[in-house]
């Protein structure tokens, strides 16, 4: 007698958990298949290097949602964030940029580059502060259809645009042209400290194909910038425990409620009976029955693996094909057995604590992604670092340490030669790069992981090694993400939704994609399954089909 | 209704030209002040070698919004516009080429020899690119709203802009919003597979502008210049005598429509009085009080160098001082010889179709990393060691530009930046010129002994000869932050200013692209409004 279940959630991520803990909290009967021997998905720590504690790919605690912090009760079930403070940028001329949490220490610091910037600084975060207050909304919403005269949707859009019209003016410039312009440009108009705005700029470009230069980038430092404006450090910092910790509260939080979690469970298929998902197959051929696939894996593994071409409408399946993943980005872990040694500021102290980001300046930075456009890692690129153990020795042995290393650029694809004859290479070049700014390095390492674009695509299922499971670029944000027309967590097959990064609104471990999708599961949930799942206005050309007016009428 | 108010136009451009017709037509008595001793700011011919007559600086039409042509009727001015067919000739280093004729069909015939499947597509992209450019058309034609209080007419035109939207179905709608942000070298790969076909079309995204076909947003520019001719590749649009000629006759049409046009009248300063702009003063210390001045130059030249900037609002001068407005396109003309080869022609028409397929726009940019790689030395303050290159060859239709049996070969060159990071524009002109007569003889051999002489208008001479700031020919970059309601500036893109009785209608204002006169008709129309 085959298993049956409300919900199949497809993928142990972060967002995988959340969908399921909240749809189990509503009284479903949940199972989340994991395919991997640990969960959390990218947000995952795992013993590499005996005694050492990675946090192999996602490595702080950013955008992580307070409600859901609070709705799960994670503290409670273990999650425990501490402070991340500030970015030390060390240059290549022994001077330093070093920015903290104290408003006031870090205008002090800009001072010494610019008087001008520092006082600039200030204006730019009493800036910023209406800017995420406008568009964080915007992330615990279904984004509206704008191709529709559905009421909901006019209601939504007219919405939008009121509060747009709230703004002051100047508060209107600066939206637009955070939505519009380039980080480099954007910064240009507020700074004229190279290394301060090289360093700002790189949060633009963050799981993005872009260069700091290129317009639409702006709006990626502002996703960034959220985070730290929650105030606090509580929303940028580390989790005790590794990152894992998170995605494991979370799962604690989901088995309390009731969820089932099982690993090392890896799924073949999607079974769809006459148009609705009906179940999923293992690879391992077992059958396991449910009402409502949940899938949190991005949208080529869902669509292109888990279902047949014939399963869905082709203009669909063309939107998921268009969808660019294209990572541009790896990670390298290091297990050291002393502390690095900075030329610019020696010795252990506070600059260790925070995130270290080789970003010496706005040519660097472009130079790093102009070697990348043409299929080459960056010879010199763009390095975040952070040492986890200082904050939280239990991530590695007495006196020993951890640092982890964020390296933009890594294309997915190489002009020449494979990944797999260039990781080492790719992980010298990073560590190269390193010495140069803290030349004992080398002689520090006891070990090293080094995880390309290929490496997240094998290991954790991450197609083309994108951190974001698709870029965050413009064309593919809000209700154009994943697909134009599908960007409500719903999917052409009725009972099959999608709750992962590659949803609105988009990566970094927020939950909110996993959050909002159970609501809208649990929403239809009591509708005739004809109206469920599939939202059959995003498929039919004009007018909208009734079912999916009704479907969005009726709640 | 105080009609028959002086108005003065600071710049006899060809968008100041059009809006100055308007106001006479409107009953104004408009004063065109031009600083040099031709009009046409942008669009001049100008005898450059001893022979040979050159369109100076832009060197095709926009074309003409329609309803702007048919008002100044050129025609009548002995003004003869040609319109070469094929418009565009694309050369690649492989022996390759293609070949853009009106007839979408015919083009296509010749892109089946890269790729059936894009032949295909190439007619389908066609009617797309017609479909979306009406909307396109429609917003270049309206004034920008206003954000604060919307007026019954912005309303009007909002829902107009809307129906015409909706008009585009769901997935019309859904394309349109992917993509304008897009990169178009994404775009292109939507519909195309041969690399050659891709640039030509994704140059269209780039020209004039500071991105590469991989900056996110170039899609917006190439929709924005659909607008203005839908063909795939835009229109190929000349005038008899050069564009020189043209503007010629849209001062003859302003003339007779009643207006007064000075040319050496220098403006150097707005005079303003309380707020308000009560009179110009020329350079030969002349005064001249008006009613209203309305400023053909760029923002930041009308605010900054006419004006004393104190007397504005400080976001205002803010803002205007944002706008970014470096130029990234220099221009070389050549004197030559005879006809250069193009041998790869030779593959893709009969000896006797040469001339007719070199009379259009010349495509020098094979592939999509080319023009990649053109712009990577701009970032850096370097210009393109291989740049990318519009030439047109105006003596093959109009002999008379040059001596007999000669040719004038004119050469937009992308990028060069305005600021160098090394020496200056005056000691690596000459390199330059070098660095595109070497890129030219890659697909012409003989182009470089057929050179006699050669004017070599760098970003710098732009602006100090021809009076555009940051010698960008657009007099703004043309990004999604700097169109539309934010062109030249969020809360004044309706041609006002905030010194009441001055306005703008250069293209600095919405839509702002290329010789369209849009700007010109769309001032003209606000200003109308205001002054009456």
């Amino acid at each position: 007698m085959m298993q049956h279940y409300d919900v199949i959630v497809i993928g142990g991520g972060h967002n995988g958990l959340v969908n399921a803990a909240y749809l189990a909290k509503a009284g479903k009967k949940v199972l989340v298949l994991e395919r991997r021997h640990v969960l959390g998905g990218a947000a995952v720590t795992e013993e590499i290097i005996p005694g050492f504690l990675f946090s192999e790919c996602s490595y702080v605690v950013s955008l992580l949602r307070p409600e859901i912090i609070r709705e799960l009760d994670l503290p409670r079930h273990g999650l425990e964030i501490l402070p991340l403070d500030g970015t030390f940028s060390p240059m290549p001329d022994g001077n330093h940029l070093w920015r903290m949490n104290d408003h006031a220490k870090s205008i002090r610091e800009i001072r010494r580059h610019s008087r001008v910037d520092a006082e600039a600084y200030d204006e730019f975060s009493k800036m910023m502060t209406p800017m995420c207050r406008f568009v964080k909304p915007m992330l615990s919403m279904v984004p509206p259809d704008p191709t529709t005269l559905n009421p909901r949707d006019l209601k939504q859009l007219h919405f939008m645009m009121q509060r747009f019209r709230e703004l002051s003016s100047d508060e209107r410039y600066t939206l637009i042209q955070l939505m519009t312009m380039s980080s480099a440009d954007f910064l240009d108009q507020w700074f004229e400290t190279d290394v301060l705005k090289a360093t700002m700029s790189a949060s633009g470009i963050i799981g993005t194909f872009l260069g700091i230069r290129s317009p639409g980038t702006a709006y990626v430092l502002l996703h960034h910038y959220m985070g730290e404006i929650d105030g606090a450090f509580r929303s940028w910092g580390f989790s005790r425990g590794g990152t894992g910790a998170i995605s494991n509260a979370i799962a604690a939080a989901a088995r309390e409620a009731g969820v089932e979690i099982r690993t090392k469970a890896p799924v073949g298929k999607i079974v769809v009976k006459n148009g609705r998902a009906a179940g999923v197959v293992l690879q391992s051929g077992e059958e396991i029955g449910a009402n409502v696939i949940s899938s949190s894996v991005d949208p080529h593994l869902t669509f292109e693996k888990f279902l047949e071409p014939s399963e869905l409408p082709s203009d669909f399946l063309e939107g998921v094909r268009r969808y660019k993943f294209r990572g541009s980005s790896g990670k390298v872990n290091i297990a050291l057995d002393a502390l690095p040694e900075f030329k610019s500021m020696p010795g252990d102290g506070a600059h260790l604590r925070g995130a270290i980001s080789i970003s010496p300046s706005m040519e660097y930075m472009e130079l790093a992604y102009d070697d990348a456009k043409y299929g080459h890692y960056s010879r010199r690129p763009y390095i975040d670092m952070v040492i986890p153990s200082l904050t939280d020795p239990s991530v590695a042995p007495p006196g020993k340490h951890v640092l982890s290393c964020f390296v933009q650029y890594a294309p997915y694809k190489l002009a020449e030669g494979t990944w797999d004859d260039q990781r080492e290479a790719f992980g010298d070049n990073v560590i190269d790069t390193i010495s140069e700014y803290a030349p004992n390095i080398k002689k520090i390492i006891v070990g090293r992981q080094i995880l390309t674009p290929l490496d997240l695509e094998r290991e954790f299922g991450l197609t083309q090694g994108n951190i974001f499971q698709g870029e965050l670029s413009l064309e593919q944000l809000f209700f154009l993400r994943p697909v134009a027309g599908w960007a409500y967590y719903r999917t052409p097959v009725d009972n099959l939704y999608m709750c992962g990064s590659a949803t609105h609104p988009g990566g970094g471990i927020m939950g909110a994609n996993g959050r909002i999708a159970s609501q809208v599961i649990l929403k239809e949930w009591k509708k005739p399954a004809s109206q469920r799942g599939s939202n059959g206005a995003q498929a039919a050309p004009e007018p909208a089909a009734p079912a999916a007016r009704s479907a969005k009428e009726s709640n | 209704m105080p009609i028959g108010q002086r108005v003065v136009f600071i710049g006899g451009g060809h968008n100041a030209l059009i809006a100055a017709f308007y106001l006479a037509k409107g009953g104004f008595k408009p004063l065109v002040l031009e600083r040099s001793d031709v009009v046409g700011g942008g669009a001049i011919t100008e005898e450059f070698h001893p022979g040979f007559r050159a369109s100076t600086l832009s060197h095709t039409l926009g074309p003409l919004r329609e309803d702007v042509a048919s008002d100044l009727a050129v025609e009548k001015f002995d003004c003869e516009i040609l319109r070469p067919d094929p418009r565009v000739f694309a050369p690649s280093l492989t022996g390759q080429s293609l070949l853009f004729y009106d007839d979408h069909a015919k083009t296509a015939g010749g892109i089946a020899r890269l790729s059936a499947k894009d032949a295909a597509k190439y007619t389908e992209f066609a009617a797309s690119l017609a479909k979306i450019s009406g909307v396109f058309a429609q917003i270049c034609a309206i004034t920008p709203p206003s954000i604060d209080k919307p007026s019954p007419e912005d309303l009007w035109n909002l829902l107009k802009t809307g129906r015409g939207v909706r008009g585009l179905g769901k997935y019309g709608i859904f394309d349109l919003l992917r993509w304008g942000p897009m990169a178009v070298a994404d775009f292109v790969v939507e519909f195309f597979e041969s690399e050659l076909l891709r640039a030509v079309i994704a140059s269209r995204g780039i020209f004039g502008t500071a991105l590469g076909p991989w900056s996110a947003g170039s899609t917006a520019v190439l929709l924005l210049r659909a607008a203005a001719d839908p063909h795939p590749v835009g229109s190929a649009t000349f005038s008899r005598g050069g564009l020189g000629t043209f503007t010629h006759a849209l001062a003859a049409a302003a003339k007779q429509a009643g207006v007064e046009i000075r040319t050496e009248a220098e403006v150097q300063h707005i005079r303003i009085k309380d707020g308000a702009a009560t009179g110009v003063v020329l350079a030969s210390g002349e005064e001249i009080s008006v009613e209203a001045v309305v400023s053909g130059v760029d923002p930041k030249r009308t605010f900054f160098q006419l004006m004393d900037p104190s007397q504005l609002d400080p976001t205002f001068a803010l803002r205007i001082r944002n706008i970014r407005s470096n130029g990234t396109v220099a221009k070389v003309n050549f004197a030559l010889g005879e006809l250069p080869a193009f041998p790869s022609l030779a593959g893709t028409v009969g000896p006797d179709g040469f001339r007719q397929s070199l009379s259009g726009r010349i495509h020098i940019g094979p592939e999509i990393d080319y023009l990649e790689r053109a712009f990577d030395a701009s970032k850096y303050g370097e210009f393109s060691a291989a740049p990318y290159l519009e030439l047109t060859i105006p003596s093959l239709l109009d002999p008379s530009l040059a001596p007999a049996g000669r040719h004038v070969v004119s050469a937009y060159v992308q990028f060069a930046p305005y600021k160098l990071k090394k020496g200056t524009w005056d000691t690596r002109r000459k390199a330059l010129g070098e660095a595109v007569i070497k890129t030219i003889a890659e697909y012409s051999p003989n182009f470089a002994d057929l050179v006699e002489a050669s004017q070599i208008i760098t970003p710098l001479d732009l602006e100090t000869t021809y009076g555009f700031t940051g010698g960008h020919i657009f007099h703004g970059e043309l990004a999604l932050d700097q169109l539309f309601t934010m062109r030249p500036v969020l809360d004044w893109a309706r041609y006002k200013t905030p010194i009441r009785g001055l306005f703008l209608c250069g293209s600095g204002t919405h839509p702002g692209n290329g010789l369209t006169g849009a700007s010109g008709a769309n001032a003209a129309r606000e200003i109308i409004r205001e002054l009456r």
